[in-house]
């Protein structure tokens, strides 16, 4: 793309989508490493992660401040609003993921306290890679600026859902089979749910990018399954 | 082949507003110089419509062709069709100071004639015969004073000289001028350049008001007076229209690079 002819405004743009790459970066890392102490049962990695949420936090706020003072000062329009737009809106995302991870790492903490239950650990943690890869190929697409990797994330939206409804079923027959699991199990539920959250996010930021790049809003008629059960 | 997003399919369902002016083919040279390159374009009835891009790049020279004020230009040789109402602009049959009428201008210095104000709002009624007594014309000048927002400022001054007035208030006087003639379009090229944002924000007060009432056509180098007050853009650039559409669409998402580069501040 043709530089700014005024490049100080060109730079605060590149300065801006660094920050939201940068911020995209430390909230897949806490969602990767809260995936990590739930399988490894890893307390010292789940207080970590409880600790470093703030850190996501300001660097939302400090990107929204970033935004809103070029669109102040700047007065963007096209691509560039798009892109300032795009950059508050997928930073307000990933400091939700943040949360969610968070929010896991919390569960992790009492669910390592019950007795391992390995089989369903391990579904949690396929479902976690899904969800994790798709955060990434989704922040690929962002930092490279490549609209068919993010429509491609958009895509595989139903993967997780399908991998939370089994998920689902296998914790109510553990529960059924033995109600001293219950705890662990209702606790794994919501982690299961949050990671399916997360990969919510990871859909909102590929049509937030496919908005960026095209100027045109995702075509809707994705089929979408039965959300009678989530 | 200019982009003009109404032609696209997608477009053609949706019932447009009603067409005032229609240029096909517009190529205009001032001796061996071409300034125009088969511009096409439609503007509709009862909106604004801005004109913008890069100094030279023919804008005024386009607006001139409406009321064909290029006539006036010994050097100026524009060829192609332009109709108003369905009406070729350029046929014999066309009395161009009739036109001139139909198609008022209002320029980027304000230029009042140097007599009173209510003269330089009477003379054209007068000239054209649309009063038939002094009453009739104090009604003409007193409405198109008050349309063009400025009655109140004036009303009890209406014999001292125009050019004694404020910046502002001289543009705004020079609209008045242009309304009371009865006029069907409006053209005006770059109309706030020489004022202060106050005054602008009159004079685009007034476009807004006026747009229910008449086609409107404005030359700017602020994008964000188009944005504001146009509901169509037509982005010109060496000569040619590179993109028209709806005003909320190109400044979003223009589909020229071109365009994208001028309304984003990339090249001058
Ligand atoms: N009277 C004239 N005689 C000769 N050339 C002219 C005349 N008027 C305009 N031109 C040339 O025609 C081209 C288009 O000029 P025009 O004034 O229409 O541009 P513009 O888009 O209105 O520019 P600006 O934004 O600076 O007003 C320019 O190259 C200009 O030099
Ligand atoms: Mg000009």
């Amino acid at each position: 793309m043709t530089q700014h002819t005024v490049k100080a405004y060109g730079d605060e743009l590149n300065h801006l989508t660094a920050e939201v790459a940068r911020m995209g970066g430390l909230a897949e890392a806490q969602v990767v490493d809260s995936i990590v102490c739930i399988t490894r049962r890893d307390v010292n990695l789940a207080q970590n992660i409880i600790a470093h949420d703030d850190k996501l936090d300001q660097m939302q706020i400090d990107i929204e401040r970033k935004a809103i003072k070029l669109i102040a000062l700047r007065q963007p329009v096209a691509q560039d609003l798009r892109r300032t737009v795009a950059a508050m809106k997928i930073s307000s995302n990933l400091e939700r993921c943040g949360d969610l991870a968070k929010n896991i790492a919390k569960r992790a903490l009492v669910v390592s306290e019950a007795e391992p239950m390995t089989p369903l650990t391990r579904s949690i943690e396929r479902m976690g890679h899904l969800v994790t890869g798709r955060l990434k190929d989704v922040l690929d697409a962002y930092t490279s600026s490549n609209v068919n990797r993010a429509v491609g994330v958009w895509w595989r939206d139903e993967e997780v859902d399908e991998h939370y409804n089994s998920l689902f079923r296998e914790l109510l027959t553990y529960m059924m089979a033995d109600p001293r699991t219950i705890t662990s199990c209702a606790h794994l539920l919501f982690v299961a749910k949050n990671l399916e959250r997360i990969g919510d996010h990871a859909t909102n930021i590929a049509e937030i990018i496919h908005f960026e790049l095209t100027g045109e809003d995702m075509i809707t008629d994705r089929p979408k399954h039965s959300d009678l059960q989530s | 082949m200019p982009m003009n997003r109404d032609d696209s399919a997608s477009h053609s369902a949706v019932q447009g507003p009603p067409i005032k002016i229609r240029a096909r083919d517009i190529n205009v040279y001032y001796g061996e110089k071409q300034a125009l390159f088969d511009v096409a374009i439609d503007i509709p009835e009862k909106a604004v419509t801005s004109f913008i891009g890069p100094s030279g790049c023919g804008k005024s020279t386009f607006l001139r062709c409406m009321n064909r004020m290029n006539d006036t230009i010994p050097i100026c040789r524009v060829t192609g069709s332009i109709e108003m109402d369905g009406e070729d602009v350029n046929a014999k049959s066309i009395d161009p100071v009739v036109l001139r009428a139909r198609v008022g201008m209002v320029f980027q210095k304000p230029n009042p004639f140097p007599k009173s104000i209510y003269e330089n709002v009477a003379y054209g009624p007068r000239i054209h015969g649309l009063a038939t007594g002094k009453d009739e014309l104090d009604a003409i000048v007193e409405s198109s004073l008050r349309r063009a927002g400025l009655w109140d400022e004036v009303s009890d001054r209406l014999l001292q000289p125009g050019t004694g007035l404020s910046g502002g208030q001289q543009q705004r006087l020079v609209i008045a001028r242009a309304i009371a003639v009865g006029p069907e379009v409006i053209l005006m090229d770059e109309p706030c350049s020489a004022l202060d944002p106050i005054a602008t924000a009159k004079i685009e007060e007034l476009i807004d008001e006026l747009r229910e009432q008449f086609c409107i056509v404005i030359v700017t180098h602020s994008m964000a007076q188009a944005a504001r007050v146009s509901q169509r853009t037509a982005f010109f650039h060496m000569g040619r229209l590179v993109e028209s559409g709806p005003t909320d669409e190109i400044f979003t998402n223009p589909r020229d690079s071109r365009t994208q580069d001028y309304i984003t501040g990339r090249f001058g």
